[in-house]
Formats: C-alpha cells, sequence, structure tokens
C-alpha cells in the first residue's frame, strides 16, 4: 500500500498547536510509527525556525511560536541556532556574489572572443600565445633581481609594521584608559547604568519582600525578554512541588506557573519561574508561593511584593 | 504534572526494563528510545521542560509495572500517560495564554543567560569549515535567501546533485543537525584566541 504523502501544512499546524487534540495525536502516531513521517516533521521544524529568525511568520504565526519554541531550553538553543546560521548563509552569500562578479567579466570576455570567425580566433590564439612566452621569458630573467629586492623591500615594511602596530597599540591603550577612567567617574557621580540584558532578574528574599511594606523592583530594559525571578525559600518551606500565582497589585491574573521543584542554591533553597517580560507592564505586583503537598492540596508559603519599571 | 510521592526505584526500574525486553542490552536500547519519543512529545507539545516530563511518565509506567500490572506494549503505555500529562498541563495553559495574547509583541530574540551570540557565530563557522566543500556549498545554499530566493535555491541544488527534493530536504537537516551539536560543543569549551 502507498503510503499516505505528507501534508506540510498540516505539520506546520501541528508544531504551532494549532490542531485539534485527534489531529495532534493523528500526527504524532504517525510520526513515531514512520521514521519517514519523523523526519519531515523535524525538517519542517527547521523550516519553521528558519522562518522566524528570518521574520517571514504572520504575527498570529509568530505568537503561537513564541509561546510554543521560546519556552524550553532545547527548543531555545535550535533558533539560537537558526539565527546563527542565518548569519553565516547571508556572509556566504555576500562573497559568493563577488565571486560571481569577477567570473562574470571573464565570461563576458570569453563570449566576446566566441564570436569571431575561426581563422581569427586562431591569429588571435597565436598571437596571445607570443605574448605569454615573451612575458614569461622576460618576468624569468627579472625575478632574481626582483627577489633580491623583494627581500630587502620585505625587511624594510616589516620594520615600519611592527612600528606602526605599536604605535596603534599605544595609541588604543591610552584611549581606553581614558575611556575607563570617564567610566568610573560616570559612575561615581551617576551611578551605575545596567547592563542591556534579553534577561531581567530579581530575587526576592523571605521576610523582606513577603511583606507589602517592602518593595523590590525589577527593572525591564527595552531588549528584556524574560524576567527571571528566583524565591529564596525558608528551611520549613520544604515542600516537594510549588505553584507560582502572578497577579496585578488589583487582582488581575498574569501568569499561573504550577510544579516548580525547588532547587540548592548556596544560601539554601530557591524557586525560579521565568515570565516573558511581553507580560509585564509598569506597576505594582504580588506573587503568591504556595507550597504543592503529596495529596495536590495546596499551602500558602508566602507573599511577595515588587514593581515593575520599564525603561 | 501531578507531584508524587512514589520515585523510581532500582527494583523497579529493573521491572521496567524486564517488561521491554528479555535481553538486558536490548532493553536498555528501547528505554532510551522510548525516552527519547517521550521528550520528542513534550518539546512538539510546546513543554517547558520536556525532559522532566518524559521521566515523569516513565516513573508512573515504571510504578504501574511494579504493582504488577500487565503491560504488553511499555512504548504505547508510556505515550498514552505522556498524554494524560499533557492534559494536566493544558488545565493551567489558558490563563497563561491569555495573558500574553493581549501582551505587546517581543522585537528580539531571547538569548540564554550568560552566552555571548558572537561566540555561537565563531562556532558556526568554525565547524562549517571542517565539513567538506561539497556539503558546506549545500547547507550553505539550502538554508540561504528569503522565502521565494530559497525555493529556487532549493531547486537548483536538486538539479546540481541529481537527486530528489526530499532526499535533499533529508540531506541538508542530517548536516544541519551535525552542525548545530557541533556548534553546540564549541560553545561549550573554553575560548581560544582566533587564528
Amino acid at each position: 500500500m502507498r503510503p499516505e504523502p505528507i501534508n506540510e501544512m498540516l505539520l506546520v499546524k501541528y508544531l504551532l498547536g494549532d490542531l485539534s487534540e485527534d489531529e495532534q495525536v493523528r500526527v504524532e502516531d504517525r510520526a513515531f510509527a514512520d521514521a519517514d513521517y519523523r523526519r519531515a516533521l523535524d525538517a519542517a521544524e527547521a523550516d519553521l525556525i528558519d522562518a522566524y529568525v528570518r521574520g517571514e511568520l504572520l504575527p498570529v504565526e509568530r505568537r503561537a511560536f513564541e509561546r510554543r519554541f521560546l519556552i524550553s531550553p532545547q527548543r531555545r538553543k535550535k533558533v539560537a541556532f537558526a539565527r546563527d546560521l542565518a548569519i553565516v548563509a547571508a556572509e556566504a552569500k555576500a562573497a559568493e556574489s563577488e565571486t560571481f562578479i569577477r567570473l562574470s567579466a571573464w565570461q563576458t570576455l570569453v563570449r566576446f572572443v566566441r564570436g569571431w570567425n575561426p581563422a581569427l580566433q586562431f591569429a588571435a590564439g597565436l598571437a596571445a600565445l607570443i605574448v605569454v612566452a615573451g612575458a614569461s621569458l622576460l618576468a624569468f630573467q627579472y625575478a632574481g633581481m626582483r627577489s633580491r629586492v623583494a627581500v630587502l623591500e620585505t625587511q624594510r615594511h616589516n620594520l615600519e609594521t611592527r612600528t606602526e602596530e605599536l604605535q596603534r597599540q599605544l595609541g588604543e591603550e591610552q584611549a581606553r584608559a581614558g575611556n575607563l577612567a570617564a567610566e568610573v567617574r560616570q559612575q561615581q557621580t551617576a551611578g551605575v547604568t545596567p547592563p542591556q540584558s534579553l534577561i531581567a532578574s530579581l530575587l526576592l528574599l523571605p521576610g523582606l519582600s513577603r511583606s507589602e511594606s517592602r518593595r523590590e523592583q525589577l527593572v525591564l530594559n527595552p531588549s528584556t525578554q524574560i524576567a527571571h525571578i528566583e524565591i529564596q525559600l525558608e528551611p520549613r518551606d520544604d515542600y516537594p512541588r510549588f505553584r507560582a500565582e502572578l497577579r496585578t497589585i488589583g487582582g488581575d491574573e498574569v501568569l499561573i506557573r504550577g510544579n516548580l521543584p525547588r532547587r540548592a542554591a548556596t544560601s539554601g533553597y530557591t524557586v525560579s519561574v521565568d515570565v516573558p517580560a511581553s507580560a509585564l507592564a509598569m506597576g505594582q505586583y504580588e506573587l503568591a508561593l504556595k507550597g504543592i503537598l503529596n495529596d495536590q492540596s495546596l499551602q500558602d508559603v508566602g507573599y511577595y511584593y515588587f514593581s515593575v519599571q520599564k525603561q | 504534572m501531578r507531584s508524587e510521592k512514589w520515585s523510581l526505584t532500582q527494583e523497579a526500574f529493573n521491572g521496567l526494563l524486564a517488561s521491554l525486553a528479555p535481553d538486558r542490552d536490548v532493553a536498555a536500547r528501547r528505554y532510551l528510545e522510548v525516552r527519547k519519543n517521550l521528550v520528542r512529545l513534550f518539546e512538539w507539545r510546546g513543554c517547558s521542560t520536556p525532559e522532566e516530563y518524559a521521566d515523569e511518565a516513565i516513573n508512573r509506567c515504571a510504578k504501574k509495572i511494579g504493582e504488577g500490572e500487565q503491560i504488553r506494549d511499555v512504548a504505547t503505555y508510556c505515550i498514552g500517560i505522556a498524554r494524560m500529562l499533557l492534559l494536566e498541563m493544558s488545565r493551567e495553559r489558558p490563563k497563561e495564554a491569555r495573558s500574553l495574547d493581549q501582551a505587546p509583541e517581543p522585537h528580539t530574540l531571547p538569548t540564554e543567560p550568560g552566552t555571548d551570540p558572537e561566540r555561537g557565530v565563531e562556532c558556526l563557522r568554525r565547524c562549517l569549515a571542517e565539513l567538506s566543500p561539497e556539503n558546506r556549498d549545500l547547507i550553505l545554499n539550502y538554508y540561504q535567501g528569503d522565502k521565494g530566493e530559497k525555493i529556487k535555491n532549493r531547486k537548483g541544488l536538486t538539479e546540481l546533485f541529481g537527486i530528489p527534493a526530499n532526499t535533499l530536504r533529508m540531506r541538508a537537516l542530517r548536516l544541519r543537525e551535525k552542525l548545530q551539536l557541533c556548534a553546540e560543543n564549541c560553545i561549550q569549551q573554553p575560548e581560544t584566541m582566533p587564528s
């Protein structure tokens, strides 16, 4: 029996989470049973990631992609790789175009000569041969003399280059020292400017941010993509899993993350939540952390308060 | 994912292996295959921690075997458990999705903390240099250009190599996976001065 043809659109819809549960199950079952279909799904995934990094997806596809692909570290690596591949492929294309232009000039000459009649072509060929032979003889005679001059020339050039290099390095060092001094002065007078990171971090400590009286601040710059919130636990908070509920101070739910594991850190245990920066507007937030007991019931661990500032 | 008090014991793991195949080596290979498929499934479905969920599915399967349940096809059974886990996961998702839909659009790609984007490109250049010229040309041309240009490039490549489009696609995919692995290994290594 001939295998059912592969529907590329269906694969893309599956990867973007745009199919019903039944359709998703059908795609998966076929992928597990048929290695070719599975590889087609892998290839569709690679093309979809490429389309994303090249900005070729529609807004609705892009949102779906980001929800499905920027969430796990494995897929984020694939996206980062695709971005690098696009850069390197573009570089190769630019280099290729340069070679093509050089080749084109040569091909134009060849085409021009081919337009001549055979006798003229023969005469031109013979003339070219005589010119080449004569030039080679002259070149051979001059080669010895030139090589001696070249050695002296190279030595002089090396000395000049070395002097220039040393002067350049000295200039760079002086400029760097000047910049550093200026930066230090600037930091002393105006405070330190935070680096433009794609990830903004916030550490919430027990006892401090658990009370409403003190608010930690999360600063998001325009390039921030993810807010990494780490909550320091107290020794008594030894639940197997945690649930974090993030809401605005007005009570509007922003995000809920369940089954968060606690992780050992140098100063005890922590729980971390990654929140897409796009989900956070400027304002005050409450993060409710709950411990999940083995019977799935929830127990309050603490309420943490922080504000979001956008630069 | 529901948190279980039960955790995988050596005995339960042995039981799971025995259910996969009588020969321990064969069983170990099948176990790895089952786990790989589970990780794939959770990744396809957009789960944030596919490996963790895959292990949870295997643990639940091993627990059932330990309790004396006769499972004829462990791989299919594990996929069934995985789908139950996905349902549990989806119950928590709608709220999150709604808030993101309403949120402004991000404009740049995220990068892993502590990684230098330039380093990835540099590593990829090095890995490309290790490929044969034919394979290097193939992958660069295959993934080069925007939509229309890409289609044209790929058609040209099928003619150049004299192979069907699907064969070319799979060859490019294998090379891409090989390159990604090479670049990731390179990024992990301590940085050296470019020659």
